[in-house]
C-alpha cells in the first residue's frame, strides 16, 4: 500500500508547473528591459562588494588594507594572518567548528525525536484538547528567545544543568520544538489517514506506524526543518554565550568570534582572516545546497 | 471490514479499540491514550520546562527587585511604571521602533521589488536569488563584524575616501548616521529572504490569469499592482509579520557593529535587557521589559494578521 500512496505524497510539496510558454515569454521581455539589468547590477554588487572585500583583505597585512582595500593582493599576498589565525589557541574559529557541529547534529536528532513523534500525535488526534497542544506550542513561536534568557538561567540552576553542554543542548531543542511541531502537523495532515490504518490492520503499532510508515514519507518536512534548525543553531550567538561560561572550555564559532574579535577589533589582520576562517564554510555549503536551503525555507511560510 | 473503515475514519486512533471485542474496548482506549500521551509528552514536557517556565519566572521576576543575587522582593507594578518614565527604556524604544518600522518596510519593499523581476524560472533568475539570499545563512553578529570592518573609522570605504582627499565618514561613529547605518546593514542581510519568500508565492499565480490581463490590455505594471500584489497578500502578511517580530529582537547585530553606541544612539530593546541583566543589580527591571516585549511582539503580530484578514474579508465580500 505504501507504494500505491507514496507518488501522491511527494508529489503534494511541489508546486504547479507554470505552463512552459508563457514562461520563457514574459522571462524575454524581462531580460532584454535595461531597468532590470541596472536593479540587478546594483544587487550583485551591494551584495558581493563586502565578500570580496573580506577573501582579499585576509591575505593582506595591516598596512595593505588601510592603503588599498579593494586590491587584489597580487604581490603582497600572505598567509601570515591566515595562519595565525587557524593556530590561534586562545580564540580559535576552527576548534568552534567541532563543538558547533557537535552542537547542530545534537540538537538536530534530538528535536526530530521529540517532535515527530509529537507531531504525529496532534495531527492524527481529532479531540479538542489535543488541538490545544499545538497553539499551546504555538504560542512560543512569540517569546523572544533573547529576551527571555535571564530566567533560562534560573531554571537552569535549579534543574542542576546550569553551565553545562546538557543545558545548552536541552534549551536549543525545546526552543526548536515549536516551529518544528507547527510545520510537521502541517505535513503529516496532507498525508492520508488510510495509510495508517492499513499499517495498524497489518498490526504495527502506533509508534511503527510513525517511524517506519510516516517518516519517511515526511522527508520534505524532515529536510525543511533540519535545515531551519541547523542554520539556527550554527548562527546562534545569545545561547551558548550566555548558558555557558568561557570556564566551561567549550566554545562555538560565534562565540570564538566574539571574544577574539571584540578584544582586537583594531587590527585588521585579526578580524578579516577570523570572520573568512567562519563564513567559508558556511558560505561552501550555501552553494552547494542552495536549491533546498532556499526551497525549504519557504515551505512553512507560503503554504501556511 | 466496512464497518470497521467506517468507524475509523471518524476516529483513527480508537482503531486497535474498534478492532477488539467489546470488553477489552475501554482498556484499549486508556492504551491509546497512553501512547498518544508517550508520544507528546517529551516535547511537551522539555518545551514547558525550559521555554513556558522561564516565562513564568520572568512574570514573576518582573514583579519584584531582584539583583541577582540576594532574595527578591515583590514591588507590584513598579518595574512596569518606571518604564515609561526612564529615559534610557524609552530611547532604546525608539530606537527599537526605527529599525522595526523602516527595517520592515525597506524590507518587504525591496522583496518584493526583486521578487517580481526575479520571479521567472531561469538560470539567472536562481543565481541572483541566492546572491540576495546568502546572508541569511550567516549569523548576524558575524556579518555585523564584517561591516564594522568596512564601514569603521579604518574600513575600507573610509580609506577609500582618504585617498581621494575626503573627509570621512562616520557610518558608525557619529550619532546622526550610526542608527541609519544599522538599519541599512540590517535590511542588507534579510531582504533576500523576502525575495525568496515572495518569488515561491507568485510562482503559484496562475499564467493564465497574467495572460487574460495582458490581452485586456493592462500593462505590466497593472497587472503587477492589481492582479499580482493582491494575490500574493497573504505570503506579504506572514513576510511582514517575520520581519516585525524579528526586527523587535535585534541583537546579535547591534553587538558586533556598533555595541551599542555611540552614546547609546543604537541600542535596542533586547540590547538593554541583556545589558541590564549583567550588570547584574536591576535583574527584576529587565526582566520587566523582557515580558513588555514579548506583549508587544505578540500584540504587533496579531494586529498585523487581523488587519489583514479583515482587509481580505472587506475585498472579497
Amino acid at each position: 500500500m505504501v507504494v500505491v500512496t507514496e507518488p501522491k505524497v511527494r508529489d503534494r510539496p511541489r508546486t504547479a508547473p507554470a505552463s512552459a510558454p508563457e514562461v520563457s515569454r514574459t522571462e524575454r521581455r524581462e531580460s532584454r528591459s535595461p531597468l532590470r539589468w541596472a536593479l540587478l547590477g546594483l544587487l550583485f554588487v551591494v551584495m558581493i562588494v563586502p565578500v570580496y572585500l573580506l577573501v582579499v583583505n585576509a591575505f593582506k597585512s595591516q598596512q595593505d588594507i588601510l592603503d588599498s582595500p579593494f586590491s587584489i593582493p597580487l604581490s603582497g599576498m600572505t598567509f601570515e594572518h591566515m595562519s595565525a589565525a587557524i593556530s590561534n589557541p586562545q580564540y580559535n574559529v576552527i576548534g568552534g567548528y567541532g563543538f558547533t557541529l557537535f552542537l547542530v547534529i545534537t540538537v538536530d536528532v534530538l528535536c526530530i525525536a521529540l517532535a515527530g513523534p509529537a507531531a504525529y500525535a496532534i495531527a492524527r488526534s481529532l479531540k479538542k484538547r489535543t488541538q490545544l497542544v499545538l497553539l499551546y506550542f504555538l504560542a512560543g513561536t512569540f517569546i523572544p528567545g533573547a529576551a527571555v534568557i535571564i530566567p533560562v538561567i534560573y531554571v537552569l540552576r535549579e534543574i542542576g544543568l546550569a553551565n553545562t553542554v546538557t543545558g545548552l543542548v536541552a534549551h536549543d531543542v525545546a526552543s526548536t520544538l515549536p516551529v518544528s511541531i507547527f510545520l510537521f502537523v502541517g505535513f503529516i495532515r496532507t498525508i492520508p489517514v488510510d495509510i495508517d490504518h492499513a499499517a495498524t490492520i497489518d498490526g504495527a503499532g502506533r509508534y511503527r506506524t510513525f517511524w517506519t510508515i510516516i517518516f519517511p514519507l515526511m522527508r520534505p518536512a524532515v529536510v525543511t526543518v533540519l535545515i531551519l534548525n541547523s542554520i539556527g543553531i550554527w548562527n546562534d550567538f545569545i545561547s551558548p554565550q550566555i548558558l555557558l561560561s568561557p570556564s566551561s572550555g567549550h566554545y562555538t564559532v560565534t562565540t570564538a568570534i566574539y571574544a577574539g574579535i571584540s578584544q582586537y577589533s583594531t587590527d585588521l589582520t585579526k578580524v578579516f582572516p577570523n570572520l573568512l576562517l567562519a563564513i567559508a564554510p558556511v558560505i561552501i555549503f550555501f552553494i552547494y545546497m542552495q536549491r533546498h536551503i532556499i526551497s525549504g525555507l519557504t515551505v512553512g511560510a507560503v503554504k501556511g | 471490514m466496512v464497518e470497521l473503515a467506517e468507524l475509523t475514519r471518524r476516529e483513527p486512533r480508537s482503531c486497535a479499540a474498534s478492532a477488539a471485542p467489546g470488553s477489552g474496548r475501554r482498556r484499549a482506549h486508556v492504551r491509546e491514550a497512553a501512547v498518544t500521551f508517550g508520544m507528546m509528552g517529551p516535547a511537551v514536557l522539555l518545551y514547558t520546562v525550559l521555554t513556558v517556565v522561564p516565562v513564568g519566572v520572568a512574570i514573576y521576576l518582573s514583579f519584584t527587585d531582584w539583583d541577582g543575587f540576594s532574595t527578591a522582593k515583590v514591588i507590584g507594578w513598579e518595574n512596569y511604571q518606571h518604564l515609561f518614565d526612564d529615559p534610557s527604556s524609552t530611547d532604546a524604544w525608539y530606537v527599537t521602533a526605527m529599525i522595526t518600522a523602516i527595517g520592515t518596510a525597506s524590507m518587504v519593499g525591496a522583496g518584493l521589488m526583486y521578487a517580481l523581476i526575479l520571479k521567472g524560472r531561469s538560470r539567472t533568475n536562481s543565481f541572483f536569488r541566492a546572491v540576495a539570499y546568502f546572508p541569511h545563512v550567516i549569523s548576524a553578529l558575524i556579518l555585523g563584524y564584517l561591516w564594522a570592518a568596512i564601514l569603521g573609522t579604518n574600513g575600507a570605504v573610509n580609506n577609500t575616501l582618504a585617498t581621494f582627499g575626503m573627509e570621512p565618514i562616520g557610518f558608525l561613529f557619529d550619532e546622526k548616521f550610526a542608527l541609519y547605518t544599522l538599519i541599512g546593514v540590517i535590511v542588507w542581510a534579510g531582504f533576500g529572504f523576502n525575495v525568496v519568500l515572495f518569488v515561491a508565492a507568485l510562482q503559484t499565480v496562475p499564467a493564465e490569469l497574467l495572460e487574460a490581463a495582458a490581452m485586456d490590455g493592462a500593462s505590466r505594471r497593472q497587472i503587477n499592482l492589481r492582479i499580482v500584489v493582491p494575490m500574493i497578500a497573504p505570503v506579504i502578511t506572514v513576510a511582514t509579520v517575520l520581519n516585525l517580530v524579528g526586527l523587535l529582537r535585534a541583537y546579535d547585530i547591534v553587538v558586533s557593529l556598533t555595541g551599542g553606541g555611540p552614546a547609546g544612539s543604537t541600542q535596542t530593546f533586547t540590547y538593554l535587557i541583556l545589558a541590564r541583566s549583567f550588570e547584574g543589580t536591576k535583574v527584576g527591571y529587565a526582566t520587566a521589559q523582557a515580558v513588555f516585549l514579548m506583549v508587544v511582539s505578540a500584540a504587533l503580530a496579531l494586529v498585523v494578521t487581523a488587519l489583514r484578514n479583515r482587509q481580505d474579508q472587506a475585498a472579497t465580500g
